[in-house]
């Protein structure tokens, strides 16, 4: 029943706003939790058990007839619908109090799901058109979102980022037009075994390029990155930490990955030119955000630069650096997620995102000052925090591959990462108290309770990392490092 | 009797001190009755331990040869019973003078922890035991030091633990020599050659023995903690136990573990320190204007007189040190309880505003008087006996120039306490010090229990020579050689007696000569020796720690660290202070003003992207 990941988030998401006429707080506030609640224990327990003997293919039939939807799924989605499950019940329970001021918080959750539900689609797609639809469906959806506010601020970035965004999924489109040109199909299993006889070097890589410019963009890959750092801090901080922590990874990082390494094969070609992406992410974005006084903007240009880490330890293409990226990718959506969740508590708190106005917060927040080192210091990559081990695995994987100036470059990177958190702590939550902030409390209950969730998840998976890494890394890492047998040899219907 | 009850001795006093430690203020009663209760369970253990003399506790412990071994010999079993014995004295003391210390239950805990660690130092079987009982009293002693509460006591604490962690570090290292030399553990198995590494290692642990009982150059934080922590605690560490643990290991090194040779290199080597460590530390002694601090540098000069009997190998020679090292730890803690006594009632110990206490306090006066004529060696008293032995053994070991160092120490130190008692309990009473009665029973009985014990060394030396001492050599020397030493320890008609009366003398004429010449005050009777031109100099050097290696220490110590700091972190520092944040904020300044915000601008960034990977993409393909 993996159609329930799709279905039950976009059936809740049409009841929400009937249900918001009702009742304006408690009704949906416990609908959406419940429904993510539901999404993440469904994931973990029922989601191992599906895919104990090999992937697992769902043929959607409406009245008995097949339509033209099928889901598949394997490590590597269930790997991601864990990770959408984990953050977005965390941005969820942080809404519950965050959302309050915003007003038409049924709406706002109905927005949520369906944003929740496309990308839970595009996870489990088995073809390169629903891969477009449902990217389009948690797009539009996330367009509304961060327009949620409705300030001048808001409604700019929202433009801003459906401009690009239309780009974006135009030369995708273009992309898989091409592909569809080539190989009268748009099935994975179809396209990966046509590709394999047509031997079609050149025109492959003209829907490379389409689609490394098309995810790229999505995914916010230097230079395609610009949009990112407009949109996401305008956004509701709950929204800003499942686009950073989510979606820019599964519409961006996870296509990407699907169609490169299952579907055309990583030549050395492909894996060349995504290191050189991710390493260019990496180190520009690092120093972008030294430079931002904006909280949120310096955690948006952190996002680009994590990418930028997960794109790079993918783009290696062997099974470790597979691994690593996939687990550094899994470690930045927690942690990420907790950094905006925790901006947003600042935000709230003191009404201002600027860091130069802040100061000595953790005297007055205790908690949002904890958990914001702990998720500055995971990403960071200090010990024994769980990105310590991801970027650990990435280096060793790319020194393993003969990439040692990668590796140097990595390793660089992120001081240069460990220099801006520490940037702001220092001037955000250590320090002498601002006389402005004397009368400022720590966060509501449930903002703290899920800020705190992903910091103990933070902490917890860095100290059991191997279990993590067996459990759900490894069998994501084998599809991936399958390559286009996963694709051929499992989805063939 | 089950090997099992060895523990007793260390685990008794561990609970005790943390049950010390937590009984409250208000409950001070009983806090003093079990204080003295433990003592005494402790004190009857060791004399059972004593009579019983052979006991051994083996347990696995950390493998490679590392076992909890636990060993009760001869040995072990009168230091054992020594150390209760000094531990029951100064906690009756203590429970009177420690009563209103602001740290009196610390104080409590602090003594029975040294007491248990003391205990398993002593039976400790096996090196790494015995350094993990070491250790510990430079834990306590940290703390004991500081409880005298003083501006400085924490700094002299600091000197304290680092003069003794060095002298431990060098013991461990020489132990881990020893390990490899003779590749044992177990100390009771050890018996090495000292040559070539182990020399080393026998020089390395010495200096760690050494240290702990406070020879020279390793005393120097002795004077500063008789002014900074509490007299008790001067009776108590540096009078008593450390000398004890230290000269019991410094014993079972030379003889045990390492084979010295009498008149060999290292036995020569070991008269040196002890020499120096006499004269040094009596010159020292004589100037002092403090009746504590006169007390403390005797406690580091004394020392040498054992290291100076050990050091001759030659049995009398040894069982003088031995001897010596039991009378020292009673006379002197009977001195420095009595100048607690002093101190207790008149509130200060500066020679100059004391004076003509007989009358007011006559025991505490008699107490000090016979431990006193005990240190300066007066007949018959203990200090005339073991002295005796140890002249005797340093001319038998044809090395006269260390006879004539130790003579040259009597000298002084009967001349210092005949200073330090004409003007503490003789002379004329000063105005300074109003007037004052005798002090309490539990603070005159210790003094009178040890100097009781004095007399009775003395007298009836046979006993504590045939008891305790003579045991402990046999198996050391020859089969069938000379080793009953009572038969002339008190005869003065002797030429090494006569010479050592003739220094008495020469000293009561000193004395006279600057008592008189001082315009009759006693406690400048040692200025004329401390005016002689050169001499003068060398005491204001002295005095201002130039010759005080921890204080040079750590000046040059200071100076390196300001000049790495200067010359190598300040540079290192730029470079990440200025030049990367420098380069580091140019490059992100540079990379801001491209996101100017347009539209267009992003766009075309992305158009370039796609036609330079399509590019990549193409010529890497070929």
């Amino acid at each position: 029943m993996i159609i329930l990941f799709v279905a039950l988030p976009l059936v809740i998401a049409g009841i929400l706003p009937l249900v918001g006429k009702v009742s304006r707080r408690v009704v949906p506030d416990l609908l959406a939790n419940a429904t993510l609640l539901f999404l993440l224990v469904y994931a973990a327990v029922a989601g191992r058990h599906f895919i104990a003997a090999g992937p697992v293919l769902q043929q959607l039939s409406w009245f008995g007839e097949p339509v033209a939807i099928r889901l598949a799924l394997d490590g590597f989605s269930l790997f991601m619908l864990l990770a959408i499950a984990l953050v977005g019940l965390a941005a969820c329970l942080f809404s519950i109090d965050y959302m309050e001021h915003y007003g038409a918080k049924a709406n706002y959750y109905a927005l949520f799901l369906v944003m929740v539900a496309g990308m839970n689609g595009l996870v489990l797609a088995t073809d390169l058109f629903s891969v477009y639809l449902f990217m389009e469906v948690a797009a539009v959806a996330s367009y509304a979102l961060v327009a949620f506010g409705l300030g001048q601020d808001e409604l700019e970035a929202a433009f801003k980022y459906l401009m690009l965004s239309v780009v974006a999924t135009a030369f995708i489109l273009a992309g898989v037009a091409v592909i569809f040109g080539m190989t009268g199909s748009l099935e994975f299993a179809a396209v990966a075994k046509a590709l394999q006889e047509l031997n079609a070097g050149a025109v492959v890589g003209v829907a490379s390029a389409f689609f490394i410019m098309g995810f790229g963009l999505k995914a916010a890959l230097v230079p395609f990155h610009a949009w990112l750092p407009d949109a996401h801090p305008s956004a509701p901080a709950p929204i800003s930490a499942i686009l950073s922590g989510l979606l820019i990874k599964v519409s961006g990082v996870y296509a990407m990955t699907r169609i490169f390494l299952n579907v055309f094969g990583l030549t050395p070609a492909l894996s060349t030119v995504l290191m050189s992406l991710g390493t260019l992410s990496l180190v520009v974005a690092a120093f972008l955000a030294l430079g931002q006084k904006d909280i949120k903007r310096m955690l948006a240009y952190s996002s680009i630069s994590q990418v930028g880490y997960v794109v790079l330890g993918i783009g290696i293409g062997t099974p470790l650096g597979i691994a690593g990226g996939l687990f550094h990718l899994f470690n930045h959506a927690l942690a990420k997620g907790l950094l905006f969740l925790t901006s947003g508590s600042v935000q709230q708190a003191t009404g201002t995102r600027n860091l130069d106005e802040m100061g000595g917060l953790a005297k007055r927040m205790p908690v949002t000052a904890m958990t914001n080192l702990v998720g500055a210091l995971s990403i960071s990559g200090v010990p024994p925090l769980n990105g310590f081990w991801s970027k650990l695995v990435i280096i060793i994987a790319l020194v393993q591959a003969g990439h040692p100036v990668f590796a140097v470059i990595a390793v660089l990177a992120s001081v240069l990462t460990l220099w801006y958190y520490l940037l702001m702590q220092r001037k955000a939550f250590f320090g002498k108290l601002n006389e402005k902030w004397a009368a400022v409390k720590e966060a509501p209950f449930w903002m703290t309770a899920a800020t705190v969730f992903l910091a103990l998840l933070c902490v917890g998976i860095g100290i059991f990392f191997s279990s993590t890494v067996t459990t759900w890394i490894q069998p994501a890492a084998d599809v991936l490092a399958d390559g286009i047998h996963a694709a051929i040899g499992s989805w063939g219907f | 009797m089950t090997p099992k009850m060895l523990l007793l001795p260390i685990l008794l006093p561990a609970v005790l001190a943390v049950v010390l430690l937590v009984i409250p203020r208000t409950l001070r009663l009983v806090r003093d009755a079990l204080a003295l209760a433990g003592a005494a369970v402790l004190l009857y253990y060791g004399f059972v331990f004593f009579a019983l003399k052979d006991l051994r506790f083996n347990v696995p412990w950390l493998g490679m040869g590392i076992d909890f071994d636990l060993r009760l010999y001869h040995f072990s079993s009168f230091i054992l019973l020594a150390l209760a014995g000094f531990l029951i004295l100064i906690t009756l003391y203590s429970t009177v003078k420690i009563k209103d210390a602001p740290r009196a239950r610390e104080f409590f805990a602090y003594v029975f922890l040294t007491a248990a660690f003391a205990n398993g130092a002593v039976l400790a079987n096996n090196f790494v035991p015995l350094v993990f009982f070491w250790e510990g009293l430079l834990v306590t002693l940290y703390g004991l030091i500081t409880i005298g509460g003083r501006p400085t006591s924490g700094r002299t604490a600091v000197k304290a633990l680092l003069i003794g962690a060095f002298c431990d570090f060098s013991m461990i290292l020489g132990i881990g020599l020893l390990w490899t030399v003779s590749g044992t553990l177990t100390m009771s198995q050890i018996s090495v050659e000292p040559t070539g590494l182990a020399a080393v290692a026998f020089i390395m642990m010495m200096i760690g023995a050494a240290g702990k009982a406070g020879a020279m150059p390793f005393h120097t934080w002795i004077p500063d903690a008789a002014i900074d922590a509490p007299v008790t605690f001067m009776a108590f560490l540096p009078a008593a136990f450390e000398k004890l643990l230290g000269i019991y290991l410094l014993a079972r090194i030379s003889l045990d573990f390492f084979k010295i040779r009498p008149g060999s290199g290292l036995a020569v080597l070991l008269m040196i320190v002890g020499a120096v460590t006499i004269v040094l530390a009596v010159l020292m002694a004589l100037v002092q204007k403090d009746f504590k601090r006169l007390l403390s540098y005797h406690a580091v000069s004394q020392v040498g007189y054992m290291i100076l009997g050990i050091g001759t190998a030659i049995p009398i020679g040894i069982a003088g040190g031995l001897f010596h090292m039991i009378n020292h730890a009673m006379y002197k803690s009977g001195l420095f309880l009595s100048a607690g006594s002093v101190e207790h009632r008149t509130g200060t110990t500066e020679l100059k505003k004391l004076g003509g206490l007989r009358k007011e306090m006559p025991l505490t006066a008699f107490g000090f008087t016979v431990c006193a004529l005990a240190i300066s060696g007066v007949w018959p008293l203990n200090g005339f006996v073991s002295k005796e032995m140890v002249f005797h053994g340093a001319l038998e070991s044809g090395y006269t120039i260390f006879a004539i160092a130790a003579w040259v120490g009597a000298i002084f130190t009967f001349a210092s306490f005949l200073k330090a008692g004409h003007s503490v309990f003789f002379g004329e009473r000063t105005r300074e010090v109003p007037a004052v009665k005798e002090s309490q029973p539990a603070i005159v009985v210790p003094i009178l229990v040890l100097a009781a014990l004095c007399i009775l060394f003395g007298v009836y030396n046979k006993l504590p020579l045939t008891l305790f001492i003579q045991p402990i050599l046999e198996g050391h020397v020859e089969a069938g050689a000379h080793l009953n030493f009572a038969s002339h320890a008190l005869d003065i008609f002797t030429p090494v007696a006569l010479i050592s009366i003739g220094c008495l003398v020469l000293a009561f004429l000193l004395h006279r000569h600057g008592f008189l010449k001082t315009g009759r005050k006693p406690y400048l009777a040692s200025e004329p020796i401390h005016n002689l031109p050169v001499v003068h100099k060398l005491y204001d050097l002295a005095e201002a720690r130039v010759f005080d290696p921890y204080e040079q220490g750590v000046k040059v110590l200071h100076g390196l660290s300001l000049f790495l700091f200067k010359a190598i972190d300040r540079p290192i520092d730029f470079v990440y202070e200025k030049v990367v944040t420098f380069a580091g904020e140019k490059f992100t300044a540079i990379l801001k003003k491209a996101h100017n915000g347009h539209y267009a601008n992003y766009l075309a960034w992305c158009l370039a992207g796609l036609i330079i990977v399509a590019g990549a993409i193409s010529l890497l393909m070929k």
